[in-house]
């Protein structure tokens, strides 16, 4: 028996494909009993397929159809004579009518077992089928179950760096908004502070000169001794000599001032890249003394900033992000030592790789936390006092690029800050 | 088509009648058992359960002979309409020359109809017919009934397909021959093209409509 049986429904069937042997061999025997002298089944071609033979063959033949489906697929064949007045006819008639109706309940038979195993088969693949399925979802709900609680935790994380990100990112793009409209606020009445303070050296020498004239004028006429030598007591009253001589210093000085004035705002305007798009080429070196040039402020009188700095090749970026990342660097030197801060800021191009370092003569991180200081929201600073989030979003930034980022605090003391940055791929960036 | 014998002259066609439960698949056949009763029309084989419903399938078989002796023979096949016997039908759809869709015009059943016929496309598909290609007729069944869907709203349903419409009632008997002569035809023209019964077998599609659609003894 075959596994599977392959059936179509309606093909077409011969007459010993429907009958057997068993079926029909006991029917044509008991004509022969019953008076035939041979009694044969003959399948549609005419060749016999069954047959019994009795003692007589001579007399009449009698045939008779067997249909299938309407077609003749054989004849039964009946001849002899008969005995005891038994016509042979009548035999043949019997046996027909009874091989016709065997004929029709095996077809039905048939069909019925064979549709019936097919759709059994059919089922049963459909159910296996069913249940591979179920079997491989029931795997993944099963490994789905087991990775969510990791996998909710990971996106969380994910999820508060980026949402810290974004806020230091909108606070970062806030603050440069607002330095750079009071940067243009400021630039006005210091333009015409500055001119204001030529044109009044210049007014002020003018007057000084006049001063000396008048006295010339005096001196040269005997007649206004008395007029002379009150205008020079009213002088010295006045303390003119010092006020000539302070004069220009102290245009000079104010001058100074707002030359500084505006170096402060053009820093800050140029820290918070307000008119820049989002990527450029810089100059990273550039951009640290930029950021440096913000928190001067912030340094005491005896803060000591020591550049090494080499050429560095033009790095593609978004100059914003990238003041932002020394920034942080740079207030966590502040902070770990308000007086006395001794900060080396070191760039070096090493055969594409950009390296930044920031060595500190601070109080160095305890190793126990080092692991922790790039976490978002870990802080040792007091409650309120500090984020946590400067150093995480130096190390976005920096992974953003595709560098890295360490900390190392040796033994001789400080904290030293080193960022590596490829440049390889800015090499085919052209400026926009 | 079931079994193409060119050297012995055989044609076996399978046409089949689909459609939701109690749609009166059976009484189509019945019907066209009487009234096409010829020489070569076979008996009318049912395989039903002691509750009249249909599990397998009905068989009404004949055949007619071509002037070339190919010899015709068409069987056509019911479905058992049940949700459940869906395996049985994909079995009786194989090789199907021809679809009749029978549709309960009772508005109770217009969901039953639309289940059937996606069931019908979805199960051509999986036996690997075209149902764009298949010849394939729609009979509204049970029109003497009441409450039923009205023949402008169902012509109107349908016209964008382009599959024929017949409304009928089987069990009065008319639109059964309607439906299975509409059949014969689209299924002739889908046999001409491919194994071109005109030309090479003397058949063309009057008298194969006539031969095994005859009415004669009425």
């Amino acid at each position: 028996m075959t596994d599977q049986v392959q059936f179509i429904v309606g093909t077409e069937k011969r007459l010993a494909e429907i009958i057997c042997a068993d079926d029909v061999m006991p029917l044509l025997e008991w004509g022969v009993k019953a008076g035939a002298g041979h009694a044969a089944l003959l399948d549609s071609d005419g060749e016999t397929i069954w047959e019994a033979r009795g003692g007589n063959f001579n007399g009449g033949e009698v045939s008779c159809p067997v249909m299938i489906e309407g077609e003749q697929a054989g004849t039964l064949l009946v001849r002899g004579r008969g005995v005891d007045g038994v016509d042979p006819a009548d035999i043949a008639a019997l046996l027909g009518c009874s091989l016709q109706s065997l004929v029709k309940a095996s077809l039905k038979r048939i069909l019925t077992t064979e549709i019936h195993t097919t759709v059994v088969n059919q089922s049963y693949e459909e159910l296996l089928e069913t249940n591979r399925q179920l079997s491989i979802s029931e795997g993944k709900l099963r490994e789905l179950t087991k990775n969510l609680e990791q996998q909710v935790a990971e996106r969380t994380a994910k999820l508060e760096r980026a949402l810290t990100r974004l806020l230091q990112q909108e606070k970062m793009a806030s603050v440069g908004q607002l330095a750079a409209g009071i940067a243009h606020e400021i630039n006005n009445p210091m333009g015409f502070i500055t001119s204001n303070l030529n044109t009044l050296k210049r007014y002020a020498g003018r007057m000084v000169t006049m001063l000396d004239y008048y006295g010339s004028l005096l001196a040269s006429d005997p007649a206004h001794a008395s007029l002379l030598q009150r205008s020079f007591r009213k002088w010295q009253e006045l303390r003119l000599d010092s006020i000539c001589a302070d004069l220009d210093s102290l245009i000079g000085q104010s001058l100074e001032g707002a030359e500084r004035v505006k170096k402060i705002v053009a820093d800050l305007k140029g820290f918070s890249h307000i008119d820049d798009s989002a990527m450029a080429i810089v100059d990273l070196n550039a951009e640290i003394d930029r950021t440096l040039g913000v928190l001067e402020h912030r340094f005491s009188v005896d803060t000591d900033v020591v550049k090494n700095y080499s050429e560095l090749p033009g790095f593609s970026c978004n100059p914003a992000q990238i003041c932002q990342l020394f920034l942080h660097i740079i207030e966590n030197s502040l902070e770990a030592r308000p007086k006395g801060l001794r900060l080396i800021v070191s760039t070096q191009n090493e055969n594409g790789t950009l390296t930044i370092s920031f060595a500190d003569n601070g109080p160095g991180i305890p190793e126990q936390i080092r692991n922790r200081i790039f976490d978002p929201f870990f802080t040792t600073k007091e409650v309120g006092a500090g984020t946590g989030m400067g150093l995480s979003v130096a190390y976005d930034i920096v992974t953003g690029y595709g560098g890295s980022i360490y900390v190392a605090s040796p033994p001789s003391g400080g904290t030293i800050i080193t960022i590596k940055l490829p440049g390889q791929r800015n090499r085919d960036v052209t400026l926009r | 088509m079931i079994e193409y014998d060119e050297l012995e002259k055989r044609m076996v066609l399978k046409l089949v009648y689909y459609g939701p439960a109690m749609s009166g698949k059976t009484t189509n056949l019945l019907r066209l058992h009487d009234l096409l009763a010829r020489e070569g029309l076979g008996d009318l084989m049912m395989l039903d359960t002691a509750d009249d419903r249909t599990i397998f399938f009905d068989l009404l078989p004949f055949f007619l002979v071509a002037p070339s002796g190919l010899k015709i023979k068409l069987k056509i096949y019911t479905v058992p309409g049940q949700v459940r016997h869906d395996a049985t039908r994909k079995a009786v759809l194989q090789r199907a020359d021809g679809v009749a869709f029978i549709a309960d015009s009772q508005t109770g059943e217009t969901a039953n109809n639309v289940a059937s016929f996606e069931n019908l496309e979805s199960n051509l598909a999986l036996v690997g017919l075209d149902i764009d290609k298949l010849p394939l007729v729609i009979q509204f069944n049970k029109r003497d009934m009441a409450g039923i869907v009205p023949e402008e709203e169902i012509l109107d349903n349908w016209r964008s397909t382009g599959i024929p419409v017949i409304m009928a009632s089987a069990l009065q008997g008319w639109g059964v021959w309607e439906t299975f002569a509409r059949l014969i035809e689209l299924t002739y023209a889908h046999l001409d093209s491919r194994y071109h019964l005109t030309a090479e077998h003397g058949l063309d599609q009057r008298s194969f409509v006539e031969r095994l659609t005859d009415r004669s003894r009425e």
